[in-house]
C-alpha cells in the first residue's frame, strides 16, 4: 500500500469531501494560499477557489461563529483553528452555541461543522502554542472529539467528521504532520466510536490517544523484550468512546495504563480510568494508572519541556511495576 | 408616521402581529407571576414595532437570530401561540420540546434560528447564515436582532468586519431600548453606535422603532438591496422596553424613572399610534380593531389553557437530541 | 369576571414570597398597574402591581406571611362587595378569640421580587390597622438580603387587617394586609407565627416519633468489622477467590507477603483451606497491638504499695491495673509460669477491693517477664490477652484478641489505658 504523510491524508480527505459535497467549505486564518503554517491545506485553494477556501481575519470567535451559523443553515464548514490553544478564544461559539443548538431546539436545528485544530508539546513553542486541550471540549455534551494517531486515521476520521451532522473537533498532533503511514488509495471512512487494537497483548493494556499511541507502541516493544506482552488500543474518538473495546481488553489483561498528552488532572486519562474502574473493577488486578502531561504550563526550555510528557521509557517502567505486582501509589 | 400605503391587508396584519406580541407577553407575564412558568423571562412589550416592522419585510426563507428578549421576534416571524406557550411551560409540544424555554424559543420552520441567552451570542450565527446564502447562491437575507447592550461585545466587531469584507446579506438590527440590563446604555457606550458600523464601511441607519411603518419601509429597502448583493446593513431602532430587564425587575427607579416609563407608554406606544393611524386613514374602524383584539386575546387564553393542560416531555427525553443522527 | 391575585413568581427557583405589606385595602378600587402589595423574597422587596382593574376583595393572606408562589391571595372583582368564597390561602386559626372571618378587602401579598426569593422580612408597619390609606401611602417596609423597600398601599381605603408583624418573615405570595373600601368595623391584626403554630398539630410529630423509633432500633447491630485485619488484594483476585471458594486469609496465615494479585492464586490454592478456629477466623481477623513502656515506675509503685498500704501481692496490683483498663468491672486472670489466678475487680475499681474469685475471666494477663520470650505472637484465645514481656529497659505489653471479641477501637483503648497505668501507676489512684 502507498504511504503518505498525515498532512497529505488530511488534505486528501478534505479535497475528496469538497468534491463530493458542494456545501462543504473551508475557512480559517491563512488556509488559502498559505495552506496553514503547517502547509496541510496547500493546493486546495487552487482546486476550489477562494469562495470555498476562505482566508479569514485573525478573529477566532468571529469565524467560528460564522461557521456555526453556516452549519445551522445548510452548509458544512470546516474551520481551521491554527493552534489548539486558541480553543479558549472560541469557547462561547463552540460550547454555548455549536454544542447546544440541537438540544436547545428539541432536535430541530443541527450544526454539522468540523473544527480542525492541533495539539502536542515538545515543539519548543511554550505555554500558549503547545497545549493538548481535548479534555476541555470532550467535557461538553454535544461535541464529538476525534484524535487521529496516524495518516490513516487522519484521513478516515476527517471524512467521517465532515459527513457527521454534529460539531466535531479534530485534534491533530503537530509533530506527526510529516509522519508517513500506509493509506489506501480507494475511499474509506473510519466510523466514530470504534477503537482500534494497534497491537495484541495479554499482560497489560496500554490505552493511548493520538501522539501517545506511538509512545505506547514503543513502550510495548521494550516490554516485549522482557516477556511482557502489552496490548495497545487507540480509541480514535474520545467522544464517542468505544468503552466496550477498552473493557474487553482490560478483562483480558487485568491491567491498564491510560496515556494522553493532555494534562493528567481532570483529563482524558482520568475519565477513561474512571470508567474502567466502574465497569471492569472485578477484572482489575492492579490499579488503572493515568499517564498524562504534567500539570504545569508547557515550558519553553527543551530541558524542561521534554519531561512534561509521557515517554516510552516511563510507560514501560510503569507497566513493568504493575506486572511485577508491585503496588504503586498504594496508600 | 411614514407615508401611507395602500396595502390595507399588510397594515392590518402588522397591527395584528403587534397586538399578538403584546397579548402574548401579557399572558406570559401573568403565567410567570403566578408561578406557573419556571425559569427566567424577559418581556418584549413596547418594542413590538421593531420585530413586526422587520419581520413583515421578510419571507419564510429569510432567517433571523433572536435574543433572550425573543418572544416578539418569534411571534413576528410566524410562530403559533400554542407551541410557544407550551415551550414557555416546558411542555412536550413546545417548539423545542420543552428543552429551550423562554430564552431559546424558536419556530425553526419559519426561519427563526433561535433566541440566544448569551448577549450578542447569535451575531456569529446570523453572519454565518448570510455567508452560507452567498456561498450556496441562495438569495435569502438574515436579520440579526440584538440589543444595545450587545454592542459592547467584541464578537460584533469581528463579524461586521467579515460581513463587510465579503458583502454578506445580513442586517444587524440593534433594538436600542436605552438600557443594558439594569444600566443606562449611555453609561456604558462610548461614541455613536451607528458610527461603529460605519467604521467598517457598513451603511447604517437610525429609525424610530415605535413606528412600524417606518421600520418596515426601511427594512424592505435594505432586504431588497441585500438580495442584490449590497449587504450588509446596520439599523439602530430606537425603542423602549416597558417591563424591567426580566419579570421580577420591578423596583427599577434606581436606573429609570416611572415618569419616563409613563411617557413612552402614553405617548410613544407603537400599537396605540398605529391603531389611531389605521382609524384616521379609514383602514379599520375602532370596532373592527376591538374585534381583532378580542379575537387575539381569546386565541391567547385558549393557547395558555392548552399549554397548562399539555403534558411534560417524558423523562426518557432528557438525553435525546444531544447529538443529531 | 374576577381576577385572581396570586403570589407572583419573580425569579428562578423561587417557591414563596413574604407579604411585606398590602398597599390596597379590601374593597378599594384598583386600576391595572396600581401597586397592590409589597413582597419580599430572598433577593429583594418589591411592589406588585395589579394585573387587572376592579375592586380588591377576598384578601386571604396577611402581612408578614410567607405565601407559596402561585397561591391565590386575593381577587380583583367587579364590585367592592364581592363576597364570593375567599381564595384558597390557609385561613389561620385565631387563638385569641378574634377568629372571625377576615374583613372584606384587597389582599396585599408579599411580592416575589427576585430570583430564588422565598420570603421577605417585614421590617415595620407604617400604618396601623384601621388607618385610612391612600394608594401611594407607604404601608410597610420589607427587607430582603439585597435591600429594604417601602411598599405602598396601592389603593385607597382602610387598612382593615395586618396579617404579619414587624420582624416576621413572610413567604412571597402570602397576604400581608387587607385594604377595605369602607372603614373596617373591627380591624384585625395577626401575625404569621400565630398561623404557623396553629397549623401544626403538636400531637403529630410525637406520634410519628414513636412509630418510627422501634424501626430504627430494630436492625441487628452490625457485625464487628476487622479494622486492622484488612487484606490487600486486587479486585480480580478477590473475585476469583470468591468464585473458587478460597479464603484469602490463608495467605496471611501462611505469611505470604501482601498485596495479593492473581499470580498469588496458585499459592492460595496450595494452602489448606480449613481454619483451626472456625468461629474465630484467626490471624487476619485478629487484633495484635504492642505497647512499650518503661518498667521503673511499676517497680517503684509496687514497693510503695507494699510499704504504705501492705499490698504485698504483686499480682493483685497487676490485676487491679488491668481490670481498671477494662471497659466495665470484670475478672482478670493473671497467668505466670503456667499458674493462673483470677481476681475480681470491684465496681469502685479500687486496688484495695481487688479479690480472688473463681468466676470466669474477662481478660488474661499473661506475665512472661523472666522468660526468654520477647515478642509473643499467638493466635487469638477465647478472651482478650495482655502479655507482659521483658525489654532491655522496661516492659513490652502485647494485646491480642479475636476481632469478634473486641472492636479495634476497644482494643486500642484497653491497651492504651493499661500501658498508661503501668508507666504511671499512680494514675490509677486518680
Amino acid at each position: 500500500m502507498r504511504e503518505i504523510t498525515l498532512s497529505q491524508a488530511v488534505n486528501e480527505a478534505i479535497a475528496e469531501e469538497m468534491r463530493r459535497d458542494r456545501t462543504v467549505f473551508l475557512m480559517g486564518e491563512d488556509v488559502a494560499e498559505a495552506g496553514t503554517p503547517f502547509k496541510v491545506l496547500s493546493g486546495l485553494v487552487e482546486e476550489f477557489g477562494t469562495e470555498r477556501v476562505i482566508d479569514t481575519p485573525i478573529a477566532e470567535p468571529g469565524f467560528v461563529g460564522l461557521a456555526v451559523g453556516a452549519a445551522m443553515t445548510g452548509a458544512r464548514p470546516i474551520v481551521d483553528l491554527m493552534f489548539g490553544d486558541f480553543i479558549y478564544l472560541v469557547m462561547d461559539q463552540l460550547c454555548n452555541q455549536a454544542a447546544k443548538q440541537h438540544y436547545m431546539s428539541g432536535g430541530k436545528l443541527s450544526v454539522p461543522m468540523v473544527l480542525r485544530t492541533n495539539m502536542g508539546a515538545t515543539r519548543r513553542s511554550a505555554a500558549q502554542h503547545s497545549q493538548s486541550l481535548q479534555a476541555i471540549v470532550a467535557h461538553i455534551p454535544g461535541l464529538k472529539v476525534a484524535m487521529p494517531s496516524s495518516a490513516y486515521e487522519a484521513k478516515g476520521l476527517m471524512k467521517t467528521a465532515i459527513r457527521d451532522n454534529n460539531p466535531v473537533v479534530i485534534f491533530e498532533d503537530k509533530l506527526m504532520y510529516q509522519d508517513k503511514a500506509p493509506v489506501p488509495e480507494e475511499e474509506f471512512l473510519i466510523p466514530f466510536g470504534e477503537a482500534h487494537i494497534k497491537r495484541d497483548g495479554s499482560d497489560i493494556t496500554l490505552i493511548a490517544t493520538s501522539s501517545m499511541v506511538q509512545v505506547a507502541e514503543k513502550a510495548a516493544d521494550l516490554l516485549s523484550k522482557e516477556g511482557i506482552e502489552a496490548e495497545v488500543i487507540d480509541p480514535r474518538t474520545i467522544v464517542p468512546l468505544d468503552e466496550a473495546a477498552l473493557i474487553e481488553s482490560v478483562k483480558k489483561t487485568s491491567r491498564a495504563i491510560v496515556i494522553d498528552e493532555g494534562h493528567q488532572s481532570y483529563g482524558v486519562t482520568s475519565e477513561i480510568a474512571s470508567r474502567l474502574n466502574e465497569k471492569a473493577f472485578y477484572h482489575l488486578d492492579t490499579p488503572v494508572i493515568r499517564m498524562g502531561a504534567m500539570d504545569v504550563p508547557v515550558p519553553f526550555s527543551p530541558a524542561l519541556e521534554d519531561i512534561t510528557v509521557p515517554t516510552p521509557d516511563r510507560v514501560a517502567e510503569t507497566a513493568r511495576k504493575l506486572c511485577s505486582g508491585e503496588l504503586i501509589h498504594a496508600a | 408616521m411614514a407615508k401611507a400605503k395602500t396595502n390595507t391587508e399588510d397594515y392590518l396584519r402588522m397591527y395584528r402581529q403587534m397586538m399578538r406580541i403584546r397579548t402574548f407577553e401579557d399572558n406570559a407575564n401573568q403565567l410567570y407571576l403566578s408561578a406557573k412558568m419556571p425559569g427566567l423571562t424577559h418581556m418584549y412589550s413596547g418594542e413590538e414595532a421593531v420585530a413586526v416592522g422587520i419581520c413583515e419585510a421578510l419571507t419564510d426563507d429569510d432567517r433571523i437570530t433572536s435574543t433572550h428578549r425573543g418572544h416578539g421576534h418569534c411571534v413576528a416571524k410566524g410562530a403559533n401561540f400554542k407551541e410557544m406557550f407550551c415551550e414557555l411551560l416546558g411542555k412536550e409540544e413546545g417548539y423545542c420540546r420543552g428543552k429551550g424555554g423562554s430564552m431559546h424559543i424558536a419556530d425553526q420552520s419559519h426561519g427563526n434560528l433561535g433566541a440566544n441567552a448569551i448577549v450578542g451570542g447569535s451575531m456569529g450565527i446570523a453572519t454565518g447564515s448570510a455567508l452560507r446564502a452567498k456561498l450556496l447562491g441562495q438569495d435569502d437575507v438574515t436579520v440579526c436582532f440584538f440589543g444595545d447592550g450587545a454592542t459592547a461585545q467584541g464578537l460584533w466587531y469581528e463579524v461586521m468586519n467579515m460581513a463587510a469584507l465579503w458583502t454578506l446579506p445580513v442586517i444587524y438590527a440593534c433594538e436600542n431600548n436605552g438600557y443594558s440590563e439594569y444600566t443606562k446604555t449611555e453609561e456604558i457606550a462610548a461614541g455613536s453606535i451607528t458610527a461603529r458600523a460605519e467604521a467598517f464601511g457598513i451603511e447604517a441607519f437610525q429609525v424610530d422603532g415605535q413606528d412600524v411603518l417606518a421600520v418596515n419601509e426601511l427594512t424592505q429597502k435594505l432586504v431588497a438591496r441585500c438580495r442584490k448583493g449590497d449587504g450588509p446593513f446596520f439599523i439602530e431602532l430606537m425603542t423602549y422596553r416597558y417591563h424591567g430587564h426580566h419579570v421580577g425587575d420591578i423596583n427599577r427607579e434606581y436606573y429609570r424613572s416611572k415618569a419616563e416609563e409613563k411617557d413612552w407608554k402614553d405617548n410613544r406606544d407603537p400599537i396605540i399610534r398605529f391603531r389611531s393611524y389605521l382609524v384616521s386613514e379609514g383602514i379599520a374602524t375602532e370596532d373592527e380593531i376591538e374585534a381583532m383584539n378580542t379575537e387575539i386575546e381569546k386565541d391567547a387564553s385558549e393557547a395558555v389553557a392548552y399549554a397548562e393542560a399539555a403534558k411534560y416531555p417524558d423523562v426518557s427525553e432528557v438525553d435525546m437530541h444531544i447529538y443529531a443522527d | 369576571m374576577p381576577h385572581d391575585v396570586t403570589m407572583p413568581q419573580l425569579g428562578m427557583a423561587q417557591d414563596a414570597g413574604k407579604i411585606v405589606s398590602w398597599l390596597k385595602s379590601p374593597g378599594d378600587p384598583v386600576s391595572k398597574g396600581d401597586a397592590l402589595f409589597e413582597v419580599e423574597t430572598d433577593k429583594a422587596t418589591m411592589e406588585v402591581e395589579a394585573q387587572a382593574s376592579g375592586y380588591l376583595t377576598g384578601v386571604s393572606a396577611s402581612e408578614g406571611e410567607d405565601v407559596a408562589v402561585g397561591s391565590v391571595i386575593a381577587r380583583i372583582s367587579d364590585s367592592a362587595d364581592d363576597d364570593g368564597p375567599a381564595p384558597d390561602a390557609p385561613a389561620p386559626a385565631e387563638p385569641d378569640g378574634t377568629s372571625d372571618a377576615l374583613p372584606e378587602g384587597k389582599p396585599v401579598t408579599m411580592p416575589q421580587l427576585g430570583m430564588a426569593q422565598d420570603s421577605g422580612l417585614l421590617v415595620s408597619w407604617q400604618k396601623s390597622p384601621g388607618d385610612p390609606v391612600k394608594s401611594d401611602d407607604v404601608l410597610f417596609e420589607v427587607e430582603t438580603d439585597k435591600s429594604t423597600m417601602e411598599v405602598e398601599a396601592g389603593s385607597d381605603g382602610y387598612l382593615a387587617a395586618t396579617l404579619a408583624q414587624a420582624g416576621e418573615e413572610v413567604p412571597v405570595g402570602h397576604a400581608v394586609a387587607i385594604i377595605s373600601a369602607d372603614t373596617p368595623d373591627t380591624p384585625v391584626s395577626r401575625s404569621v407565627a400565630v398561623r404557623t403554630t396553629a397549623a401544626s398539630e403538636p400531637a403529630q410529630p410525637a406520634a410519628a416519633e414513636t412509630a418510627t423509633r422501634p424501626e430504627t432500633a430494630a436492625p441487628a447491630p452490625p457485625a464487628p468489622q476487622p479494622a486492622s485485619g484488612r487484606i490487600l488484594a486486587s479486585p480480580k483476585l478477590r473475585r476469583l477467590a470468591l468464585e473458587q471458594g478460597l479464603d484469602l486469609s490463608r495467605l496471611v496465615e501462611a505469611g505470604h507477603p501482601q498485596p495479593y494479585h492473581v499470580r498469588d492464586l496458585e499459592v492460595l490454592k496450595a494452602l489448606p483451606q480449613v481454619s483451626a478456629h472456625p468461629e474465630v477466623t484467626a490471624g487476619a481477623t485478629a487484633h495484635h497491638l504492642v505497647a512499650k513502656v518503661s518498667g521503673d515506675a511499676l517497680t517503684d509503685f509496687t514497693q510503695w504499695a507494699a510499704d504504705a498500704h501492705g499490698l504485698t501481692d504483686a499480682d493483685v496490683l497487676l490485676a487491679g491495673l488491668a481490670g481498671a483498663a477494662l471497659p466495665a468491672a470484670g475478672t482478670v486472670a493473671v497467668e505466670r509460669f503456667g499458674a493462673s489466678t483470677s481476681y475480681a475487680m470491684p465496681d469502685t475499681r479500687r486496688l484495695s477491693g481487688v479479690a480472688r474469685t473463681d468466676a470466669a475471666p474477662d481478660l488474661i494477663l499473661r506475665d512472661l517477664r523472666g522468660t526468654a520470650i520477647r515478642q509473643p505472637h499467638m493466635a487469638a484465645d477465647g478472651i482478650p490477652v495482655l502479655t507482659l514481656t521483658q525489654r532491655r529497659k522496661g516492659v513490652r505489653i502485647t494485646m491480642e484478641c479475636a476481632a469478634g471479641q473486641m472492636t479495634a477501637q476497644g482494643a486500642i483503648q484497653l491497651l492504651t489505658d493499661f500501658a498508661g497505668m503501668v508507666e504511671q501507676p499512680l494514675r490509677h489512684l486518680l
